[in-house]
């Protein structure tokens, strides 16, 4: 044929409404993948104020008052940060839940019921968040 | 249309009710004449709308794809509307084919066999990959208009008409054929496949080459060279046959190892979900990455 | 045919190792989590504690473990879901070296804290 016409990926993402479970599961996957990833180096970024604190005099350690300390400590004392951090936790228990799915999947256990397995997942993240949320958010007021 | 229409009423939506035109008597009192037009215009009215709703009861509204390159008006892509006459077991298939043969003879598709195995009538119906002849009407919302399109991920040659050269290539690149140097002791003697082992490849065996999987797939859409799960699964048919040996199997395994072989599977069930043959393609692709990474393990 | 695939590039070894931090992480980064959000909590963070935990030898293997298969487990796959979008060529390497340099760069700095709390010269 001298033309054909190519509707590229459009009807993936436009579509959104049609997807599986299966489908739901590894975009949700992904994207909590990403934010793993993207905290795992700010998280190592902000833990490295801790080598200039390991310098500090022993007295400063001890009042909490290093270049360490002191920046978890004003982090911690925004709502923000607090907010954010149950999402995170939100993000890393979906990640290991739906993670143990798709290693079950991988060892060919319960490929029939992976869509099942798959609401159990976020359902199960939906309990846990929530039932975090106090011990997250204690404090910060 | 369907094999077993039990009665075939010819109505369609497009054909209008033609009453009896208003007989004007020419003399006379002009203001009656027109008040009679006014009424006979009114009966005429709701006689459509009657018929236009009996036959919405016993139509289907189709929504398909068209596109063709070379027709002038026809080289943006748009949807058509057809209302067909709704029969009991009517399938897709049907539908088109009474659409093409009654209002559009240029609405082009594929098909042949009609009943699931010549694999040519893949179709995206209502946002999902599934045979057109093995539909039924009455199995889709018939309330919403049927959205017919050409499979996605694929370069479109004409309305419905998908270009499948490339499923091809990756159906071929697996070598889709028998291969064996464990022959038979005697010249005349069969090479019989043991019962748990025909078992075992049962399914793989029944893909019909239709591309309804390789087009649900959202890897084989990113990444061109996947092989995507057709081709991988006549690779499970044919690794997983006792019949061709050990040697085969490992350079079958080799095909099935490369980086856009089987690592690429994302389990999505995409394919699972759409096969119209109900394979089991997801639970096949992760037996031969266990496959794979076993058989790496015994060599180290 | 199978020429066109002729150049073995087994991506089974990735493959494997992705699976097999993976269940390594599921204990482990549930183990983070439950240690430093509910064991301790977040307004209670000191250097000095932070330090205590790290000089114990078997918690500071523990975390350069973690840090390690952590970052792999990341990056491949990022890379992997690059590849999965078709990435290849030229930018495939250059993503690939970058990515690499990233990963090295994030486990020496992880190790440079970790030893800093630890105490151990070397940060």
């Amino acid at each position: 044929m001298s033309q054909s016409y190519n509707r590229g990926l459009i009807e993936d993402f436009g579509r959104w409404r049609e997807f599986s479970a299966g489908m739901w599961a590894w975009i949700f996957h992904k994207f909590t993948g990403w934010v793993l990833v993207g905290y795992l180096f700010t998280h190592i970024a902000v833990l490295s104020t801790a080598i200039p604190a390991a310098g500090a005099e022993e007295a400063v350690l001890t009042a909490g008052e290093d270049v360490y300390t002191q920046t978890i400590v004003t982090l911690e004392d925004l709502l923000l940060v607090r907010i954010l951090e149950v999402g995170l936790l939100a993000v890393a228990v979906f990640h290991i839940l739906n993670g143990t799915r798709l290693l079950l999947v991988d060892l060919g256990i319960g490929l029939e019921s992976q869509d099942k397995s798959f609401y159990a997942s976020l359902i199960l993240t939906g309990a846990i968040t929530v039932a975090s949320v106090p011990t997250f958010i204690a404090g910060a007021f | 249309m369907s094999t077993d229409a039990p009665q075939t009423t010819d109505e369609t939506s497009e054909t209008s009710t033609e009453d009896a035109p208003a007989e004007a008597p020419s003399a006379g009192d002009r203001r009656r004449a027109q008040k009679q037009e006014r009424a006979a215009e009114r009966a005429r009215e709701e006689a459509e709308a009657e018929a236009a709703a009996e036959a919405a009861k016993n139509t289907v509204h189709l929504k398909v794809f068209r596109y063709d390159p070379e027709v002038e008006g026809k080289q943006e892509p748009r949807f058509d509307d057809f209302h067909v006459p709704y029969e009991k077991g009517m399938t897709v298939l049907d539908a088109l084919m009474y659409a093409r043969d009654t209002y559009d003879s240029s609405l082009t598709f594929r098909h042949s066999c009609r009943q699931a195995i010549c694999g040519s009538d893949a179709l995206f119906i209502d946002g999902s990959q599934r045979l057109g002849c093995k539909t039924q009407l009455s199995d889709l919302d018939m309330e919403t208009p049927i959205r017919v399109e050409p499979l996605p991920h694929a370069d479109v040659v004409k309305d419905l008409v998908v270009d499948m050269e490339h499923f091809y290539e990756q159906m071929e690149a697996v070598e889709p054929y028998f291969q064996t140097d464990d022959l038979p002791d005697e010249e005349l003697e069969e090479q019989r496949q043991s019962r748990e082992n025909r078992e075992k490849v049962k399914m793989s065996t029944r893909c019909i080459w239709c591309s309804a999987c390789m087009s649900s797939c959202n890897i084989a859409a990113g990444d061109n060279e996947y092989l995507g799960p057709a081709a991988i699964n006549k690779a499970y048919r044919f690794a997983m046959d006792e019949r061709e040996g050990e040697e085969m199997k490992q350079k079958r395994l080799e095909i099935l190892e490369q980086e856009h072989g089987v690592w690429r599977c994302q389990t999505q069930f995409s394919c699972t979900n759409v096969c119209p043959k109900d394979i089991p393609l997801t639970e096949h692709i992760q037996e031969l990455k266990r496959e794979a990474v076993k058989n790496n393990l015994k060599f180290w | 045919m199978a020429e066109r695939y002729s150049s073995f590039t087994p991506g089974g070894t990735s493959w494997l190792l992705q699976r097999i931090t993976a269940a390594f992480l599921i204990v482990v980064l549930a183990f983070h989590f439950f240690l430093l959000h509910f064991v301790h909590h977040a307004d209670e963070v000191s250097f000095l504690m932070s330090a205590g935990r790290m000089e114990t030898w078997s918690y500071y293997s523990l975390m350069v473990l973690f840090l390690i298969t952590a970052t792999f487990h990341g990056v491949n796959g990022v890379y992997n879901a690059l590849i999965n979008q078709g990435l290849s060529g030229t930018k495939r390497t250059a993503v690939k070296w970058t990515l690499i340099a990233a990963s090295v760069l994030l486990i020496a700095q992880g190790i440079r804290t970790a030893n800093a709390w630890a105490g151990i010269g070397i940060y």
